[in-house]
C-alpha cells in the first residue's frame, strides 16, 4: 500500500472544468481533498456538502468519507431543471422517454 | 583437443550469459506492433470499428483479424498511418463502420438534464461529472467526441460541438502528394 494516494479533485461548470490532481497521504477524506484543492478560495460561493453535493465517480458520497487510491472527488451543482416539468413536457410533445429514464 | 573443448564451453557460457541477461534486462511486455498501432488509434474508445476500444481493435489488426478502415475518427490520415505501418495498401474508410466528422467534444444543456446518470454510464473515459439528481457536466479536457453519451440520454440533453481549430492544436496534415497522370 503507498504512503501517498494520488486523487483528483473536479468542479465542472459548462464552459470551464477544474481538474485539480492531488497527492494526500493515505485516509484523508474528500473534505480534506476538497479544502487542499483550493477549489473553495477560487470559487468563494462553493458550499460542499450542503449547496454542492460532493462524491466519487458519480456516487454521492459524505464530506468525512474515507478516499482510496486514484479516487477523483467530485463537487456537484444542483439540477436547474425539474426533472418532473421535462418528463411532462416531453410527453406533450409526444416524445417517448427513453428504457432508464428515471433518477438513478 | 582439451583447449578446442574448453574453449567452445567457454563461448556457450558467455554467449548463455548474454542471452539471460538480455531476456531479463530487455524484456518486451506484450506485442510491440499492437503498441504502435494504438497510438495511431485516435483513444475515442468509441467502439464504432466493431471492438470494445481502441486496444482491442488494435490486437485485432495486429493478428490479422481486422481491417484498417474500420476506424472513422482516426479517418483517411488514420487508414494512411496504419497502412504505413503495417505495409499494406491503403483503402478508403469502409462506410459501414461510419464517417469521418470534424473533432467534437460532448455538451450537456443543462436546461434539460434530470440527473439520470445514463450518460456517466455509458462514458468509457470518466469524461462526465454529476451523480443522482446532480447536475451533469462534461470534462471537456477529457471529452473523446466518441458520441456513446447521446443516445442513452432519455431527454435528449447532448449535443456535440466541434472544436474550433486553436493554435494549440492544430495538427500538421498528412500530405497528400499529387501523382502527375503519365501522358
Amino acid at each position: 500500500m503507498p504512503e501517498t494516494i494520488n486523487i483528483e479533485v473536479v468542479y465542472a461548470l459548462p464552459e470551464r472544468q477544474e481538474l485539480i490532481r492531488l497527492r494526500l497521504h493515505e485516509g484523508a477524506t474528500v473534505q480534506q481533498a476538497i479544502e487542499s484543492s483550493g477549489l473553495l478560495q477560487k470559487y468563494p460561493d462553493l458550499d460542499p456538502g450542503k449547496g454542492n453535493k460532493v462524491g466519487v465517480f458519480a456516487k454521492l458520497t459524505k464530506l468525512d468519507a474515507e478516499l482510496r487510491d486514484r479516487d477523483r472527488v467530485e463537487i456537484y451543482r444542483p439540477l436547474i431543471a425539474d426533472p418532473k416539468e421535462v418528463r411532462r413536457k416531453r410527453a406533450e410533445e409526444g416524445k417517448v422517454m427513453k428504457k432508464g429514464d428515471g433518477d438513478e | 583437443m582439451l583447449s578446442a573443448l574448453l574453449v567452445m564451453t567457454g563461448i556457450a557460457l558467455v554467449l548463455g550469459a548474454a542471452l539471460g541477461f538480455a531476456a531479463i534486462h530487455f524484456k518486451v511486455e506484450g506485442d510491440p506492433l499492437v503498441e504502435k498501432i494504438d497510438s495511431i488509434l485516435p483513444q475515442t474508445q468509441c467502439g464504432q470499428c466493431g471492438f470494445p476500444g481502441c486496444r482491442p481493435y488494435a490486437d485485432a489488426i495486429a493478428q490479422g483479424e481486422a481491417d484498417i478502415n474500420q476506424c472513422p475518427p482516426g479517418g483517411d490520415e488514420g487508414v494512411r498511418k496504419l497502412a504505413d505501418l503495417l505495409g499494406r495498401e491503403y483503402k478508403p474508410l469502409n462506410e459501414e463502420h461510419g464517417v469521418e466528422k470534424p473533432k467534437s467534444v460532448a455538451f450537456i444543456d443543462e436546461q434539460t438534464c434530470i440527473g439520470c446518470t445514463l450518460c456517466i454510464q455509458a462514458c468509457p473515459v470518466d469524461a462526465i461529472v454529476g451523480a443522482a439528481k446532480q447536475m451533469h457536466t462534461i470534462v471537456a479536457s477529457e471529452c473523446t467526441g466518441c458520441e456513446l453519451c447521446l443516445a442513452p440520454c432519455p431527454v435528449d440533453c447532448i449535443s456535440m460541438e466541434p472544436i474550433a481549430e486553436t493554435v494549440e492544436n492544430w495538427k500538421w496534415r498528412y500530405p497528400v502528394i499529387e501523382i502527375k497522370r503519365a501522358a
